[in-house]
């Protein structure tokens, strides 16, 4: 009998993971030790054989340092088809077209096939700390692709640009309640929608995010549900009538702050005069010997939020979040234009596009979701207004221009995108005026980087498999107001950006 | 004829010598064992075999299991299990690990005979033990820092009461790192304000005294039993099932005999 035990608790545990097979082992010898079933050392004899088969394993194998509790390898591959085209004004050229030069509702296209690839570790250490690191290709901070073909020089299909980048390196303590301290290049730790930041952008800084939850039960919890049961296809009840529920409500509140350091290096305190802006950088820009900023450039966010959870899985969320920037930094010291109508293309393209001066965004994404025959849905939407979009304007040579300080964005999503045979499809507009939002945080695909945009995208996708998604976007927009360029640099190198399409045709990989 | 009686003495000489090494056992390991537990059994196995010598030395059960990985003993003394790396570690030299339960243990808490506490719970001895706290008002005491004292890394008690106690956390960073059992229970001996951890042979060492952990006094029943929360099995662990004189050796020691002189030394008995 005892050896039908042994042998018993010796193929339970077998047919268990190899990984936690021995860990597995250890709470099942040890009950049968206590019902007196097994001798302790009969136990141990079966716990050192059962750990010997587990270090001959690939799992046994893989050791982990002492202070790692938990590791999870995760990551992506995507293969991308990818059309964007962008037109010039009806105005252009303001000078006579010529190879290379921009023409009068001249089409600029590009077609390519891409991949990325993203491969993560992320885990949690004793006394409550936790890291995380992601690997990545391309050099962008708002993209992973890499276009086929795409190399310089040393012929075809060379490395140049496939290059391996850390996208994420970060880690951070959990150790107080409700509370979650990060720092490093994250991931981003706000709730925000593509109209605001792109989703591929890793802040670097330190983040520090609260969530408390608050459980409203209303009446119910007594009786049971008459006429409630379920059956196994053999006709034998396998779920117990259920208790009356009561109406649960759930409140979720969170505040999420950040503080990014958007421009650092920088020396401060040089030696000799303070620099200016020289005649090379600033002739397009008409800020020739402006003094050069000799502080860093943060990124500070500030938000607040809460969802609402009813019964039936519908939900309610809003989170406004304040964003203001102190300090111009090495690289964004020049006071914002995006470009102009009334000179030619190149002159256009010249102005500074990424100035992040006078901005003060308040931003408030919202979402409600339910579900309709067990399909998911919801409404999401976002609107944002720079307060200092007057004296943005003003700096960019549009004085009077600060009523530009709106962007707002409305869609619905249908279905969602977890596991084989899920769909989703999402369709949104989006509008965004050109003193409203940070250019060089906006999605660089929906409206190729740029503000001063409006338009519509949808995106549809179908999981093939568990692991593997196909997802289609398409988006066509034009330029919002006609008397200003559209700021940001994007792919398609037309200032102002009087229409532009994107198709992309997606295959993803996920593990 | 020469040579008849020279190889006669050669053989006779090589048997003797044969004789004398098949005699001889080599143990290693754990302090907890080895410090009286063992000595004590091999002289009354000694007692029992005579012509028997042996070589014992105890420097922590992590010396114990790789002797028997690098084959330097026939007996590796642990008071905790083999780690998974031991393990595979053994069975990449051809070596099987096997481990034979020669008694149990209980790690008791101890402090100072004169401090006011009377009991722990097993979340005070976690915090204590961590730093989480560092004055004994925090755990109903009348004031005072705090002198935390454990065994050394090598020692398997010290990975034992990490894993049965502290949850893996790491020891609080001023704690002092004794050389034994002995050591501790002086060093809590002397100082009102220090808490320690031994084996259950040591705590009727002079001037400290064994907490209650959850109510739960580490006992001789408490143990068997397994509910004193703090309790082990310690290990002999030999290349597969041994034979010869290490047989004998292990035999005695779970037998009646080895197990009086188990319960004598202050281990708990198998049975």
């Amino acid at each position: 009998m005892k050896k039908l035990i042994l042998a018993a608790a010796a193929l339970c545990v077998a047919l268990g993971g190899s990984v936690a097979r021995a860990q597995d082992a250890g709470a099942l010898l040890d009950l049968l030790v206590k019902k007196k079933l097994i001798t302790d050392q009969e136990a141990e004899e079966v716990r050192t054989e059962l750990v010997k088969e587990s270090t001959s394993t690939a799992a046994g194998k893989w050791k982990l340092s002492a202070p790692i509790t938990e590791l999870e390898l995760y990551g992506d591959t995507r293969l991308r088809y990818e059309y964007r085209g962008g037109r010039t004004t009806s105005n252009s050229p303001v000078a006579a077209p010529a190879p290379g030069v921009a023409g009068r509702d001249d089409w600029e296209e590009r077609d390519r096939l891409r991949y990325r690839l993203r491969v993560g570790l992320r885990g949690t250490l004793a006394d409550d700390w936790f890291f995380g690191l992601r690997l990545e290709t391309s050099t962008s901070n708002r993209s992973t692709n890499v276009t086929f073909g795409g190399d310089s020089n040393n012929g075809p299909f060379s490395k140049n640009d496939d290059g391996i980048f850390v996208g994420q390196a970060y880690f951070g303590y959990t150790g107080f309640p409700d509370l979650k301290l990060t720092g490093g290049r994250m991931p981003n730790p706000l709730i925000f929608t593509s109209m605001v930041w792109d989703d591929d952008i890793n802040p670097e800084g330190l983040a520090e995010q609260w969530k408390h939850t608050f459980t409203f039960n209303f009446g119910g919890g007594g009786e049971a549900v008459q006429g409630y049961s379920k059956y196994s296809k053999e006709g034998k009840g396998v779920v117990a009538a259920p208790a009356g529920e009561p109406f649960k409500l759930k409140l979720d509140l969170f505040a999420n702050f950040g503080q990014f350091i958007y421009s650092g290096n920088i020396i401060q305190n040089g030696l000799g005069p303070r620099p200016t802006v020289s005649s090379s950088a600033g002739d397009g820009t008409g800020q020739t010997g402006q003094d050069i900023p000799d502080t860093n450039a943060y990124l500070l966010a500030w938000q607040t939020g809460a969802r609402l959870t009813f019964p039936n899985n519908v939900y309610f969320q809003l989170a406004p979040t304040l964003y203001n920037y102190t300090g111009d930094g090495q690289f964004f010291n020049i006071h914002f234009q995006g470009g102009s109508p009334h000179l030619t293309n190149a002159a256009s393209m010249a102005q500074n596009q990424n100035g992040i001066n006078s901005l003060l965004v308040f931003d408030m994404p919202m979402e409600v979701g339910w579900k309709l025959f067990d399909l998911p849905m919801r409404i999401f939407g976002d609107f944002a207004v720079n307060f200092d979009a007057d004296d943005r304007a003003a700096a960019a040579g549009h004085a009077g221009g600060g009523g530009q300080r709106y962007a707002y964005e409305i869609g619905l999503g249908v279905g969602q995108l977890k596991a084989k045979s899920d769909w989703e499809i999402r369709a949104w507009w989006q509008h965004s005026d050109q003193f409203s939002l940070d250019p060089n945080l906006v999605d660089s695909d929906i409206f190729d980087s740029r503000v001063n945009m409006q338009g519509v995208a949808v995106k549809a996708g179908y999981m093939l498999a568990d692991a593997i998604s196909l997802n289609l976007t398409y988006s066509y927009g034009w330029r919002s107001n006609g008397n200003y360029g559209t700021g940001g640099i994007g792919d398609i190198p037309i200032n102002p950006l009087d229409q532009y399409q994107l198709f992309q045709a997606d295959m993803s990989v996920r593990f | 004829m020469k040579f008849k009686h020279l190889a006669v003495t050669l053989a006779l000489l090589a048997a003797t010598l044969s004789h004398v090494n098949a005699d001889r056992l080599v143990i290693k390991g754990s302090d907890t064992l080895g410090a009286k537990l063992v000595p004590q059994l091999a002289e009354q196995f000694k007692a029992q075999h005579p012509g028997t010598t042996f070589d014992i030395a105890a420097e922590g059960s992590t010396t114990g299991i790789a002797a028997i990985i690098d084959g330097t003993a026939q007996i590796g003394m642990s008071s905790r299990r083999a780690k998974t790396s031991e393990v595979g570690a053994a069975a990449s030299k051809g070596k099987h690990m096997k481990p034979t339960i020669v008694a149990f243990d209980g790690i008791a808490v101890i402090v100072n005979s004169g401090s006011p506490i009377k009991s722990l719970t097993k979340k005070q001895v976690e915090q204590i033990f961590t730093g989480d706290v560092t004055d004994w008002s925090a755990v109903g005491g009348s004031g005072g820092k705090i002198s935390v004292y454990t065994r050394n890394t090598s020692s398997g008690t010290y990975s034992d009461f990490k894993e049965l106690a502290m949850k893996k956390r790491d020891y609080a960073g001023g704690s002092q790192k004794m050389a034994g059992n002995e050591q501790i229970a002086a060093e809590v001996g002397k100082n009102p304000n220090g808490v320690g951890y031994v084996g259950m042979a040591y705590t009727k060492a002079g001037g400290v005294k064994a907490m209650p952990i959850d109510g739960a006094v580490p006992s001789t029943k408490s143990v068997q039993a397994h509910t004193y929360p703090y309790w082990r099995p310690t290990f002999y662990y030999t290349n597969g099932d041994p034979s010869g004189l290490a047989k004998d050796f292990v035999d005695f020691t779970v037998g009646p005999g080895g197990q009086r002189i188990v319960a004598q030394v202050g281990f708990v008995p198998i049975k």
